[in-house]
């Protein structure tokens, strides 16, 4: 397009004071009857344009080609058997067809997997902000339809949007969906899980409505199978045995049917419960009150997650002095519903420098014996009644406590000293101030002062021990149950800081916390812990001095192995990367663990079977069309904007593109409209024809012919 | 730290008092006092006033004798404690009679004394002047003042009437020694009831109890099993006699049982609930699923 423009040599007021001036000195010429008038005004405007300066202004402009977007997605699902093949020549076709189209730009965008899922809709915002809105002329995307972020996909487009689905129409799928699963549990207390096997697609009819067989395993323990109808919510109880991860692997077995289900990734499911130990309930009985009892009241009352029930012989029943009943303060021990009724109900039994004196029946010694053997928790801080013909020892408890008195009391100071086996056993292992045999000098925890001589079961582990390496603190295991035994009731020593004092708070603790099964003090324990991306740090405790490597199980059968290394007395570690989320079972010895790694049945595989409801607002939006590709690859054709963009052609059916003939401006030439010398002859010329006007010699020859 | 050298080479009973830290594990112990902290023996302070000092030696024997007498608790011999010198830490119970004479502790004795008092030891400050309680007279209050100024002592307050030390063995509802009426303090009751002046940790036991009855006078006896000094007149001064001992009794029940008692006020709610968590686990939506 050219335009005329001026640039003028003098400001516009002394142009218009010239075209006023030749104005006026026609206007003079014609009142003084000059006949060249006309021409003489018109020289003066020739001159008064001439200033004015007009130019010619000239734009230099080009056609743009039109973009279209080919938007593919490749993440895992699109990976399905015949889906790949399907997108790729679908593509690959409309690609040669766009990109033999004169004046059209393909881009080619692919969309793969993320943590998330497949998030097209996030891609196609980008992909269409990223041209400019007038050159877009369609966008094809190439989808089985699953996508985890709908949200995000545009409300509209400025040119098509086509949908081509992969997929076959016959195409179904089983699936396992995990409806309901708590996070956390308390342990021993069943919770529910919510199942529910949902078919999509067109199911075969041999399979559908048919019963299928749901497994159902705890920590990779043995699996519990049950049959259920498919589209039913199903509630599974499930008790959480212990504290950390609990893993419920949840699967079903694949369906028969012809053709075969699109994936049996989304069959199966890892559910972790994280359980949590429900209030600790403690029964301490102290013997007599003396200063040790405050120690483990101290202990277990600052615990805000132990209910402590105490009780302490404040009168033995040998001793009266006549002071009526209502003066006392003192309560019958409710022995019977202590030890006959409630006794299974509590997790931890301490006897604190208990003396037998007839105040508990021998039968409630054997229901405390029956107790432990059944997976309960006994402690056992002796004084110097062990020694005496009142020893605990001597009740039926004796037969489980892991040390027999030798009748011996000793009134010697001693230093605690930790044995080999302390060293590497949980309970004591890293205690802080433990003496180092090899540095004699450097600083440690204080003396006690007396303890009981025992000599230890056979089985029992002596952990620390006292006077001339005389057994101090014994653990065993009795039955299912666990017992400790402290042959001295000195410990409140360290509590008062004599000579420093010691880690007392801890050691009780820890002793306690074993004897209830806390699996971080199990002496025997491989841990994994779950770190960074896939990352599983593994870490071994034992009372050996070597252990075999760990042998990392996968899902799907194979196997990798992982040599750990020396961290300390009684612990290996190791780490090891796993090569993708999934189910993993940890087994060194004897000893297994399974850990679950990311998402068990992958986000890309929860749906499988292909769709355009996400799609199809959009499409629809905007003039396109949703077309599955199994019907074969559609035509493509251009219709103008706005109009509708697809249809049914005679083989197959259409999809268009509506070409934008945007343009662009790419610069401005200005030329002036005559050159200097043109100007000049103008002017004189029409000066030089008005003289000749006036001069007769033009008119005259005129009006004589 | 020379001064603490000097003295220990001098007086070797306070051998083991002066190894505070890790790493004298090897010093000689006092064997008074390691006896002590095996029989859980009642202790008191040494004020150097003979007569002072006599009657609490005798007031603690007799209250160890009422303890063995009616008690699990069978203290050792009651041990004399001079602060600047022994080792507080295998005590749980110091009797410290208050005399106007008495002089200052050393900074070392206030921090184990502090120490003492903050790892669950126990103070009985008696000012002896319960006779002279309301009269405004001067003397062992002050004297109480001074001597108890560097320790850290919580914020007091008269011992409530369901105090602990009101049930801890005897049912008691007035604290009487030598003298009766005059107020007995302990640890003021905090927000909550568990919290002491050192937290939970010290299960919420007052570490002093401040009175001024003069408890050993009344828990003291002679050679023969008889009252050593005169309390009262006739039935009522026996009877006097009798609460002052039990009171003795709570008081040494407290030091070495804590809160044992005010927890027992819980007990049956607890066991109540223990059987109610218990019940039958919910039944099985899937027969024959999962056990």
């Amino acid at each position: 397009m050219t335009r005329l423009g001026f640039d003028p040599l003098l400001p516009w007021p002394f142009v218009a004071a010239l075209v006023a001036l030749a104005l006026l000195a026609a206007g003079l010429a014609w009142w003084r009857g000059l006949r060249g008038w006309p021409w003489r005004g018109l020289a003066g405007l020739a001159a008064a344009a001439a200033l004015a300066g007009p130019t010619l202004e000239t734009g230099v402009r080009r056609g743009l080609s039109d973009i279209v977007l080919l938007v593919e997605d490749q993440s895992a699902s699109q990976s399905l058997p015949g889906r790949a093949e399907q997108a790729r020549a679908a593509a690959d076709a409309f690609a040669e067809r766009l990109t033999a189209r004169p004046g059209t730009e393909l881009r080619r965008i692919t969309v793969g997997d993320d943590p998330d899922g497949t998030r097209l809709g996030e891609a196609i915002t980008r992909a269409l902000a990223a041209e400019p809105e007038a050159r877009v002329a369609g966008t094809i995307v190439v989808t089985d339809g699953q996508l985890h972020d709908a949200p995000s996909l545009p409300a509209t487009a400025p040119a098509p949007v086509h949908v081509l689905l992969t997929g076959q129409p016959s195409d179904w799928d089983r699936r396992l969906v995990v409806e309901e699963a708590p996070a956390f549990g308390l342990i021993g207390q069943p919770v529910t899980i919510r199942l529910r096997v949902e078919d999509q697609g067109a199911v075969p009819d041999e399979v559908q409505g048919r019963a299928v067989t749901l497994r159902v395993s705890i920590d990779g323990a043995r699996e519990e199978v049950v049959a259920i109808p498919p589209g039913m919510p199903l509630d599974i109880p499930v008790t959480p045995e212990h504290p950390g991860q609990n893993v419920v692997a949840v699967s079903i077995d694949p369906p028969e049917g012809e053709p075969p289900q699109l994936t049996d990734l989304n069959d199966r499911a890892a559910i972790q419960i994280e359980g949590v130990r429900d209030r600790l309930r403690v029964l301490l009985v102290s013997g007599e009150p003396h200063p040790g009892s405050r120690v483990w009241r101290n202990i277990l009352k600052s615990d805000t997650n132990v209910d402590l029930v105490h009780f302490t012989i404040l009168r033995p029943p040998d001793k009266m002095d006549g002071v009526p009943v209502d003066e006392l303060a003192l309560i019958a021990f409710p022995t019977e519903a202590l030890f006959e009724e409630r006794i299974e109900d509590f997790d931890l039994i301490i006897f604190d420098r208990y003396s037998v004196r007839g105040i508990l029946p021998s039968a409630y010694f054997d229901n405390i014996r029956r107790y432990v053997e059944n997976g309960g928790a006994l402690l056992v801080s002796s004084g110097s009644e062990a020694a005496s013909v009142e020893s605990l020892h001597l009740s039926p408890l004796g037969a489980i406590l892991p040390g027999r008195p030798t009748g011996l009391f000793l009134d010697a100071p001693f230093l605690p000293q930790l044995t080999g086996e302390g060293r590497r056993h949980p309970v004591t292992a890293a205690l802080p101030g433990a003496p180092d045999p090899e540095r004699t000098d450097a600083p440690h925890w204080g003396r006690w002062l007396r303890m009981g001589d025992v000599i230890p079961e056979p089985d029992a582990e002596v952990l620390m021990t006292g006077d001339e390496g005389r057994p101090l603190l014994i653990a065993s295991r009795v039955g299912e149950g666990r017992v400790a035994l402290l042959t001295s009731d000195q410990v409140w020593l360290w509590a008062r800081g004599f000579e420093g004092g010691g880690p007392q708070a801890e050691l009780l603790r820890r002793v306690a916390h074993w004897s209830m099964k806390e699996p971080d003090l199990e002496e025997e324990s491989l841990q994994v812990q779950l770190s960074g991306n896939l990352g599983l740090i593994v870490t071994r405790r034992t009372m050996e001095d070597a252990v075999g490597p760990v042998t990392i199980t996968q899902a799907d059968g194979a196997t990798a192995e992982l040599t750990l290394e020396p961290a300390g007395e009684g612990r290996f570690t190791g780490r090891w990367q796993a090569p993708g989320p999934g189910l993993y079972r940890l087994a060194e010895g004897e000893l297994s663990r399974v850990v679950a790694v990311g998402p068990s049945a992958p986000r890309e595989f929860e749906q499988t079977v292909a769709t355009g409801a996400r799609l199809e607002p959009l499409a629809q939006a905007t003039n396109g069309t949703v077309l599955p590709l199994s019907e074969g690859v559609p035509d493509l054709r251009t219709v103008s904007v706005e109009r509708q963009a697809h249809g049914e052609g005679i083989q197959r059916p259409w999809i268009a593109i509506t070409p934008r003939e945007a343009e662009a401006v790419d610069g401005l030439a200005i030329r002036p409209l005559l050159p200097p010398w043109a100007w000049l002859l103008l002017v004189v010329g029409l000066a030089l024809v008005a003289w000749l006007v006036e001069a007769g010699r033009v008119g005259r020859r005129r009006v004589r012919a | 730290m020379s001064v603490r050298l000097t003295r220990r080479g001098l007086l070797a009973l306070a051998a083991a008092s002066l190894a505070p830290a890790m790493g004298r594990a090897q010093d000689e112990l006092d064997p008074r006092l390691s006896e002590a902290a095996g029989e859980s023996a009642l202790a008191y302070v040494v004020t150097g006033d003979l007569e002072v000092d006599e009657a609490s030696d005798l007031g603690l024997a007799g209250l160890t004798a009422a303890l063995w007498a009616r008690t699990t608790v069978e203290p050792g011999t009651p041990v004399a404690v001079a602060l600047d010198e022994d080792d507080l830490s295998l005590l749980s119970f110091l009797y410290w009679p208050i005399t106007d004479s008495q002089p200052l502790p050393s900074p070392q004795a206030y921090a184990r004394l502090n120490r003492f008092l903050r790892t669950g030891g126990m103070i009985l400050f008696d000012t002896r002047d319960g006779d002279l309680a309301g009269t405004g007279a001067p003397g062992s209050a002050q004297a109480l003042q001074r001597l108890a100024a560097p320790l850290d002592i919580p914020p007091l307050g008269p011992v409530p009437a369901d105090h602990v030390l009101t049930r801890a063995f005897y049912l008691l509802d007035d604290f009487p020694g030598r003298w009766q009426g005059a107020t007995v303090w302990v640890e003021a009751a905090q927000a909550s009831a568990e919290q002491g002046a050192f937290g939970p940790s010290n299960d919420g036991v007052s570490p002093v109890v401040i009175g001024g009855n003069s408890w050993a006078e009344a828990w003291a006896e002679d050679e023969f099993g008889r009252p050593r000094y005169v309390i009262g007149s006739g039935y009522d001064g026996e009877r006097q006699r009798e609460l002052a001992l039990r009171f003795g009794i709570n008081l040494v029940m407290y030091a070495l049982s804590g809160n044992y008692k005010s927890d027992q006020v819980h007990v049956p709610e607890l066991l109540e609930r223990l059987g109610r968590e218990q019940g039958e686990p919910p039944p099985l939506q899937v027969p024959g699923l999962l056990p």
